[in-house]
């Protein structure tokens, strides 16, 4: 114990240096001197004995002083008992704490994985991911991009890709504001709808501004995990026309069906009703044409795309995907310049052959 | 420098594991900057690795999960060295524990987005999951281990 100071070897203290019986001597520390070890020189002062021929006065001196030793060497002993035992009682409070902590996290896991298993906690097998019903930003540079696609790449776009186009309806014109409306009933879990937003996204820009812009998300897991925008929460401006975007559900699950995030209107219920069977997507372009379906094949979005990789073949015909989205959005301008803003604005609709 | 009475097992079980975090975290977060189109697993069904790193819940603050976990083990891994385990100086033994316990905490919150939130479970993501778990266990037990865990003693005394 280097650190354990003792008086010098040999030479005892004289009793006026001596600390008081039950005090440690000098700054000893206790702790550091193990339990049972005697005092300096490795012999027990009490068995020191008395140089030969001392007088009478020396030997009662030494008496004291060996009754002193043995007081202060209890003292330790007890001391160092002391520390042990807080010692081992500090090991035991830890090594508790380190296993428990352990067992802890094998019971939240297992916890977490038996109440996934018997579906509870909010969410089944068939759960899917939840997002923001208004969904996440999109970045300026995407946003710019799918809302500046050149009029004449559009219109170059291959209609190979696309299976179904608008019909014809007979209804009532509908308007909103003063202006044709463009009626979408739609829903944040549906994949056909998922699909369909691209193109009309890409279409809308022209003939006016979205504020905020769409935010991103994805049709539910269990309905193609298709990334896509939703068009709740924004505000669609346009001189042309008026865009009712109806999303009935967010992406969330709940129960065998989906969270209600809108509800159409009787009159748009009514509309909505009268031509399809509530199904998903509706768009309704001023009472005389109507679209029930995406334009192309889902399945194309299916197949592990990213948002941002969607986002990137926007624009690009060579691509299958930037292909048919390009060439969907030409058919909704085009409907939408013949069927409810009498070809305007005319740069827009002469572009894509209908000025 | 004072010298620890740790065995040699924990170092060599951390370092191990930390390396092979830094593998499979290193993996995910070049998929995660290269679009994941070369990621090798399956993406269909209840194991779906690209709708769980390209989830919403695949960045924290903006930052990639891939990326933090990559941290993560490059951190662990210089806290898991044997030479580090050598040494006992308790701001060491705290952060390695500390460090760890952050782990451990991220990996269920991860598994609980996976589970409830995502409904998919990413294989590699699991991966480092076990491997998180591994670190945590070997350096709570080993820790445990060493006389007077993170135990300084009185203030002005020097183990």
């Amino acid at each position: 114990m280097p650190n354990d100071p003792q008086p010098p070897r040999g030479k005892p203290k004289k009793s006026g240096a001596s600390p008081p019986a039950g005090k440690s001597p000098g700054n000893r520390t206790p702790g550091n001197r193990p339990p049972g070890k005697g005092p300096a020189g490795g012999k027990p002062a009490g068995n020191r004995s008395a140089p030969s021929g001392s007088a009478s006065n020396r030997s009662a001196a030494s008496g004291s002083a060996s009754n002193r030793s043995s007081a202060n060497r209890k003292f330790t002993e007890r001391q160092a008992a002391k520390q042990q035992a807080a010692r081992a009682a500090r090991q035991a409070r830890n090594r508790t704490l380190g296993i428990a902590s352990i067992v802890i996290v094998v019971v939240i896991v297992a916890v977490l994985i038996v109440v996934k298993i018997g579906g509870g906690g909010g969410g089944n097998s068939n759960s899917s991911v939840s997002s923001p019903a208004a969904g996440t930003p999109v970045t300026a540079a995407i946003t710019k991009h799918l809302t500046s696609v050149p009029l004449s790449t559009l219109a170059a776009a291959p209609t190979s890709g696309v299976a179904s186009a608008p019909g014809a309806i007979k209804d009532a014109k509908l308007t909103a504001d003063g202006k044709p409306e463009l009626l979408f009933i739609g829903a944040e879990f549906c994949p056909i709808c998922a699909t369909e937003r691209w193109a009309m996204y890409v279409a809308l820009s022209k003939f006016g501004t979205f504020s905020p812009a769409p935010g991103r998300l994805h049709s539910a897991v269990r309905d193609g995990d298709i990334p896509t925008i939703t068009f709740y929460g924004t505000k669609y401006t346009s001189r042309y026309l008026t865009f009712t975007p109806v999303e009935t559900t967010t992406n969330e699950p709940d129960g065998n069906y989906y969270v209600t995030l809108q509800t159409p209107t009787p009159t748009e219920q009514k509309i909505w009703e009268s031509h399809t069977d509530q199904s998903f997507p509706f768009l309704d372009f001023a009472g005389k044409e109507d679209l029930t379906t995406a334009q192309f094949d889902p399945s194309l979005l299916e197949q592990g795309v990213t948002f941002d990789q969607i986002a990137a073949d926007v624009g690009n015909n060579s691509t299958t995907v930037g292909g048919d989205i390009d060439a969907s959005a030409k058919v909704l301008i085009q409907t939408i310049c013949s069927k409810m803003t009498g070809a305007k604005p005319a740069t827009v609709c002469r572009a894509v052959g209908n000025g | 420098m004072a010298e620890s009475n740790v065995p040699r097992w924990p170092g060599l079980v951390g370092t191990l594991a930390s390396l092979a975090g830094i593998g499979v975290a290193g993996y995910l977060t070049y998929e995660h900057f290269t679009g994941s189109h070369s990621l090798v697993c399956s993406d269909h069904g209840g194991i779906n690795c690209l709708a769980v790193t390209t989830s919403q819940y695949s960045k924290v603050l903006g930052i990639p999960v891939a990326l933090l976990g990559l941290i993560y083990f490059v951190v662990m891994l210089v806290l898991q060295l044997p030479q580090m385990w050598d040494r006992a100086e308790p701001l060491i033994r705290r952060a390695r524990v500390g460090w760890a316990v952050v782990g451990l905490v991220s990996v269920v919150y991860l598994l609980y987005t996976e589970l409830f939130r995502i409904d998919a479970i990413c294989l590699w993501c699991t991966g480092v999951h076990v491997l998180t778990f591994i670190v945590f266990v070997s350096t709570v037990l080993a820790t445990l281990n060493t006389e007077d865990p993170l135990y300084e003693g009185p203030p002005g005394r020097q183990r």
